[in-house]
């Protein structure tokens, strides 16, 4: 009998936390009977606030729906396990997300928001589009971009040749003075994805990432020689250094700093308020055969969960309202360059103002997208925590020793795609 | 107070919501964790079936993914245990040693100064020593080229072994405070008597220290080295923050690798299978420490 009263409380303790999860698909009400519609998104840097703006004009403007937004860092998990209607997902995670039935085809809402493929740039589109069905609103493509310091040069760099020819200038003046920094961590997926970009490298093989090709080898030890052979970056730099390095100040031999930063555009922010008027921006430079530019997206995304008609509608009417010229606006005002064409023209004719979203806009036309493989992000970690690292801190790397590591690194990506839901 | 039933009635209720918190926090995740573990459950797209040991099975197997992720990531975790737990314990202990020789007004201040480090977030210790710490213009750094120790900097996040020291650094101030207080404690129950006869018998500070003072604390030491073992294997937001399990996944721990395999991986029952190893390790590791110290009071 006592056993039986402690497995009750055990039942009863197991259920209580369990009706601490989960919930239904079924729309919410506000207090003042507007259907709420629960947005995530992990905005909780710089722009967070310009996404805010969009929401909260939204909800200003209306008597029916309410966004209800949420920015948080670990925003994936909390999608993952929470009951969300709508997400931020990023470009290269909208086919897992596909693929694990997170998402849903929201083809039928761009009808029903009035919105056409062909009011966006195809680079957003491309994005969007995976097998042939929408899977998300594109917002926005962040690429690599250069940032420049107009103190040490005038004009920015366009190809390598002429980053060599800047870092003798720099050099000559001071040692610790370099053209630009190659960090050993953080960034450095930008960094491999445009190399190959660059260089005509398809890494997409079926439905794996393939690295262990020579000709992608070759492209990568551009980033050994950057740092041991011509010597355009210091050694030694750590995570995100490319930026770290352009902030510095080289002083009595204690730091050093580079002219230009091939980096995130969120690092605007930051830059803008130290270099002011002799920040520069512009596209990045050609340094493999080909000009390409890689960088990521952000796509409004749909759970698969939302089935409810008015839910629908409601996010269909937010959509409307955000692709709109005035309203998106707000989202280059915050650093990113938006893919709808109509707000790309309004960037473009300020573009003083919104330096960033038209200098990275410009990126767009040669823009290489992410490979759409099921988790990109884990088929990729090697390549990111381990292979860039040892390839721009080992001095004496041999193209035949960075093989090895491509090998081992595609031997994990393809380990990982076979976790790919049947 | 009432007798009997009564007695055991308040006796009940007095314990219950320990029981409770017990089975709720500990008792019914951990099972969960068990269940959850012969799985294949995935964080998308839920229960997929009963698999058995399964899990346990792929992270065992040589060559595989789990395999190679549970491995890289245990071998750092143990190198972490093994240079941290000396310098938690010594350090903490030589710290309450100077502050019971302090006079009594003071006492409080020291005490204080260096437990305050404790109470402050991982978040921010991070921030702390990523600033002190940096390559490129660091503190550290300046200094020591500064002052002419260095020539040039040393790359304290993305380089071994100074990868781990910097977090082991970080690891010591940021939780000495906490052993330093329970060796505090210790040596304030030490009977004073004892000095006072061993200082009639002309014993100096040293012989002191190892023929009554560590004898009286060694419960307590004992205690402490077995925390501060088990904080050592939860490793996480130190290097999570500080050298971002790099450089080359170095500082890669059992606790990043299991919550890379849950959140990014989707794999919940592998995560979990982890998880379960990992705590019988640690359940392993302690027993041989219980064992060790037991067989040596035996044998004492």
């Amino acid at each position: 009998m006592k056993s039986f009263k402690w497995l009750v409380l055990l039942i009863a303790s197991v259920l209580v936390l369990s009706a601490c999860s989960g919930g239904d698909s079924a729309s919410n009400k506000s207090k003042d009977g507007k259907i709420q519609i629960s947005f995530i998104n992990g905005f909780t840097g710089g722009d967070g606030a310009y996404m805010k703006k969009i929401t909260d004009g939204f909800n200003a403007s209306q008597d029916k729906y309410e966004i209800v937004e949420s920015q948080e860092k670990e925003h994936y998990t909390k999608y993952k396990s929470g009951d969300y209607d709508l997400a931020v997902i990023h470009g290269n995670n909208l086919e897992t997300y596909r693929l694990d039935g997170m998402i849903q085809d929201v083809g039928s809402l761009y009808e029903k928001a009035g919105l056409k493929e062909s009011d966006f740039h195809n680079a957003g589109m491309d994005l969007a589009k995976l097998d042939g069905k929408l899977y998300g609103f594109p917002i926005d493509i962040h690429p690599l971009t250069m940032f420049y310091n107009k103190e040490f040069v005038n004009e920015a760099p366009k190809t390598y040749e002429d980053i060599l020819k800047l870092n003798q200038e720099l050099q000559a003046k001071n040692k610790d003075l370099y053209a630009l920094g190659v960090p050993s961590t953080g960034l450095v997926e930008f960094y491999m994805l445009m190399i190959a970009a660059q260089n005509g490298v398809d890494l997409k093989d079926g439905n794996a990432l393939n690295f262990a090709q020579p000709e992608f080898a070759d492209a990568l030890m551009t980033f050994h020689d950057m740092v041991w052979k011509d010597k355009v970056s210091p050694a030694g730099l750590g995570l995100d250094g490319e930026f770290k390095t352009f902030m510095k100040e080289a002083e009595s031999g204690k730091a050093v700093q580079s002219a230009v930063a091939l980096t995130g555009p969120w690092f605007y922010g930051a830059a803008k308020e130290k270099y002011g008027d002799n920040l520069g921006i512009a596209p990045i430079p050609q340094i493999g055969k080909q000009p390409a530019a890689y960088g990521n997206a952000h796509m409004l995304a749909v759970s698969a969960s939302v089935k409810d008609e008015q839910v629908k509608e409601g996010i269909a009417e937010f959509v409307k309202y955000m692709f709109t010229p005035e309203n998106l606006i707000n989202w280059a005002d915050g650093g990113q360059a938006p893919v709808h064409l109509k707000t790309i023209e309004k960037v473009t004719a300020e573009k003083d103002k919104y330096q960033i979203a038209y200098q990275n806009s410009l990126q767009f036309d040669s823009f290489v997208a992410p490979p759409q493989v099921y988790q990109y992000g884990e088929q990729i970690r090697d390549m990111n925590e381990k292979v860039f690292s040892k390839l721009v801190t080992t001095g004496n790397l041999t193209k035949e020793q960075l093989m090895k590591e491509l090998e081992s690194a595609t031997k994990k990506a393809q380990q990982v795609a076979e976790t790919q839901p049947k | 107070m009432h007798k009997g039933t009564s007695t055991k009635t308040w006796a009940f209720l007095m314990v219950s919501p320990f029981i409770l918190c017990f089975i709720l926090f500990w008792l019914a995740p951990m099972l969960l964790g068990v269940w959850v573990s012969l799985h294949n459950w995935n964080l998308s797209s839920g229960n997929n079936g009963f698999i058995g040991l399964q899990n346990y099975v792929d992270i065992l197997t040589p060559g595989s993914l789990y395999n190679e992720a549970f491995m890289l990531a245990l071998k750092n975790t143990l190198v972490f245990v093994v240079i941290s737990v000396p310098p938690l314990v010594i350090i903490a202990l030589g710290l309450a040693l100077i502050l019971d020789h302090l006079p009594a007004k003071l006492k409080p201040v020291f005490r204080t100064i260096y437990f305050v480090s404790y109470s402050i977030s991982v978040t921010a210790v991070s921030a702390i020593f990523l600033w002190l710490f940096n390559e490129n213009g660091g503190f550290i750094n300046n200094l020591l080229v500064s002052m002419g120790i260095l020539g040039k900097p040393i790359n304290w996040l993305s380089e071994q072994p100074y990868a781990w020291v910097s977090v082991l650094i970080a690891t010591v101030w940021w939780t000495i405070g906490f052993n330093m207080m329970l060796f505090i404690n210790a040596l304030d129950e030490v009977d004073p008597s004892l000095y006072e006869a061993a200082d009639l018998d002309g014993a100096n500070g040293f012989k002191k220290f190892i023929y009554i003072t560590l004898p009286q604390i060694k419960h307590v030491a004992f205690f402490i080295i077995i925390m501060t073992v088990i904080a050592s294997f939860n490793l996480y937001g130190q290097s999570r923050l500080i050298t971002a399990g790099g450089p080359e996944q170095s500082t890669t721990t059992l606790t990043m690798s299991i919550q890379n395999t849950v959140f990014s991986m989707n794999q919940l029952g592998v995560g979990s299978s982890m998880a379960i190893l990992m705590g019988i390790i640690m359940l392993l590791v302690t027993a041989a420490q219980y064992f060790m110290s037991y067989r040596k009071k035996e044998v004492n």
